[in-house]
């Protein structure tokens, strides 16, 4: 499979601490890559130096062919490339509705045509479409900020995949999320990967819900990449089972 | 808006209309100045409402507009020129204010525009050659409109009354376009935003300068309103007398500045009574708002509203 993304030993340092620590992977197209490890094993931080968050120390990030070391969250939005964060996200002010269309209205002609476009940037019906994938209806005009945890987790999760990227970053979306909206999470990102045909990149604790999302999983330990494979074959490692457990 | 909403604004539109008949000429002065800092406010709103920048800096705009527009009106440029102008100076103004914006924001940047404000000020006042000190500038005439004088105080309440509405008008269409969900991104989080795409850089400097560029036409307005102009009313004193007009109102609400600057202007006038008791009663009162709405005056609405709809979610 031609890699997507290709990661080639991205090491991040804060001083002595390696954070991450010359990680190499890469991520075909439609793939759904589980990312697995003990807090404080370098995952966000992984995600975020591909994301442009923060710079890497080293490495390199190639996406579709294209070097995007570096590059910042702007730029790479911009290439197709979306994400949610491990904390809430929303913009609490703005409505559902709203939050869904400000996620893709900046994919929408010019900065100067976007003031005379109009007030929902064509983007209404695409945005209602989202509200109804993700049962969001009976909130669609509350404030963001005004919804349950679970709730504004659905929006987080619906405003990545608005402007129909090729590559999101999937920062544990069932954090805080009850377990019959977990089971409802994995079938709307399974349904979002045959319809929209994203790679997805999921980092996750809850192990059961990633094992049953992701045909392949990483594991990450202290920086390093520990394990690759498939699901069964990463929950069955003796030094995966060695980093979560304790000897 | 709601056709109660619409019916209840062309009301208060057309009182404000009829007001000069039944008002003396300082009456009128008042609401001619209430104009004007309706005008300067809205443009503070749209940069600390709509786009989240806190700025302790809007005098220095006001400031800006109004002793350009008076300096070119000395030289003999008619207003519909000297107009523009300070608009354009105090935009380029606020564009450059906005630089700061981009690397720091909350105190720090309430600080940035603090300095920005002490070093207009302090500029207005010992440039005398420019701007003639702490004598000011006096002698600056009203406009004229297609011929007609604009001398008397209800023809030119009329005509800062209708420029406020033509702002109004922009800054609505501006704030229900794209770009206001995009400043509002970029008031809840600016983090999240970019990821979105939304050019935080862009969008940064615009309310800023869009913000600083009402300022300016609120200025140019003020100097044909009071005939002299020196640098006090633009001290940093102003620049948190509009803030909290906006704070007050509600800040990043359409009608905010309205009701706030009202309260601002013409509170004291109607509080006159009470002396030198004034004082402690504004500033109880606005402490004890800010307690209890802290999203000002028109919130009280999207309170009701909210706890409502939040009922019936629950149902």
């Amino acid at each position: 499979m031609t890699p997507f993304l290709h990661v080639e030993l991205c090491t991040k340092h804060y001083g002595a601490i390696r954070a991450v620590d010359g990680v190499s992977f890469s991520v075909g197209p439609g793939e759904i890559v589980g990312v697995i490890g003990p807090n404080g094993s370098g995952k966000t931080t992984l995600f975020n130096s591909i994301l442009g968050q923060i710079r890497p120390t080293s490495g390199r990030m190639e996406f579709c062919g294209e070097d995007i070391t570096g590059m910042s969250p702007l730029e790479l939005s911009r290439r197709g490339i979306g994400r949610t964060f491990q904390t809430l996200q929303v913009f609490g002010k703005l409505s559902v509705r709203d939050n869904l269309i400000v996620a893709s209205q900046e994919f929408r002609g010019t900065l100067p045509g976007r003031l005379f476009a109009a007030s929902d940037a064509g983007l209404g019906r695409h945005a209602d479409e989202m509200i109804e994938l993700f049962r969001l209806q009976h909130v669609a005009r509350l404030p963001a900020g005004s919804l349950s945890y679970g709730q504004q987790k659905l929006v987080d999760i619906a405003m990545a995949f608005m402007p129909s990227p090729r590559l999101v970053l999937l920062d544990e979306p069932c954090a805080g999320v009850n377990p019959a909206m977990v089971e409802q999470l994995r079938e709307l990102l399974l349904d979002l990967n045959r319809t929209q045909g994203g790679s997805f990149i999921v980092i996750e604790h809850n192990m059961d819900f990633i094992m049953r999302l992701c045909p392949r999983v990483i594991c990450m330990v202290e920086g390093k990449l520990l394990v690759e494979g498939k699901p069964e074959q990463v929950q069955a490692n003796s030094a995966v089972l060695e980093a979560y457990l304790g000897s | 808006m709601s056709t109660t909403q619409k019916i209840g604004l062309a009301v208060v539109l057309v009182a404000f209309a009829l007001a000069p008949l039944v008002l003396k000429n300082y009456g009128i002065y008042l609401l001619t100045l209430w104009c004007v800092y309706v005008m300067a406010a809205m443009g503070l709103n749209l940069t600390v409402g709509y786009a989240g920048l806190i700025s302790l800096g809007h005098a220095a705009f006001l400031g800006i507009g109004a002793y350009t527009a008076a300096i070119l009106m000395k030289a003999g440029v008619a207003f519909g020129f000297a107009l523009p102008a300070s608009a354009l100076l105090c935009f380029a103004a606020g564009l450059a204010l906005g630089f700061p914006a981009l690397r720091v924001r909350h105190h720090y940047l309430a600080f940035a525009t603090l300095g920005f404000n002490v070093l207009v000020f302090l500029f207005l006042r010992n440039e005398e050659w420019l701007t003639g000190g702490t004598f000011g500038i006096s002698g600056i005439h009203r406009p004229s409109l297609l011929g007609l004088s604009l001398d008397g105080s209800a023809a030119f309440f009329y005509f800062t009354y209708a420029a406020t509405i033509t702002l109004a008008l922009l800054l609505a269409w501006l704030i229900r376009s794209p770009w206001g969900r995009a400043f509002a991104a970029l008031r809840d989080n600016p983090i999240r935003a970019e990821s979105l795409g939304v050019n935080i850089v862009a969008y940064t400097l615009l309310a800023f300068a869009i913000g600083a560029g009402c300022a300016g036409i609120a200025g140019a307005y003020f100097a044909a309103l009071v005939q002299f102009i020196d640098p006090s009313p633009f001290h940093l004193t102003a620049s948190l007398t509009m803030l909290l007009m906006v704070i007050v109102g509600g800040s990043g609400r359409f009608f905010g500045p309205m009701l706030g600057a009202a309260l601002v202007v013409l509170l004291p006038e109607w509080l006159r009574f009470m002396k030198d008791w004034y004082l402690v009663v504004f500033g109880l009162s606005v402490v004890a708002l800010m307690i209890w709405l802290p999203g000002g005056l028109l919130s009280i609405p999207d309170r009701i509203r909210l706890r409502s709809a939040l009922q019936g979610t629950d149902k």
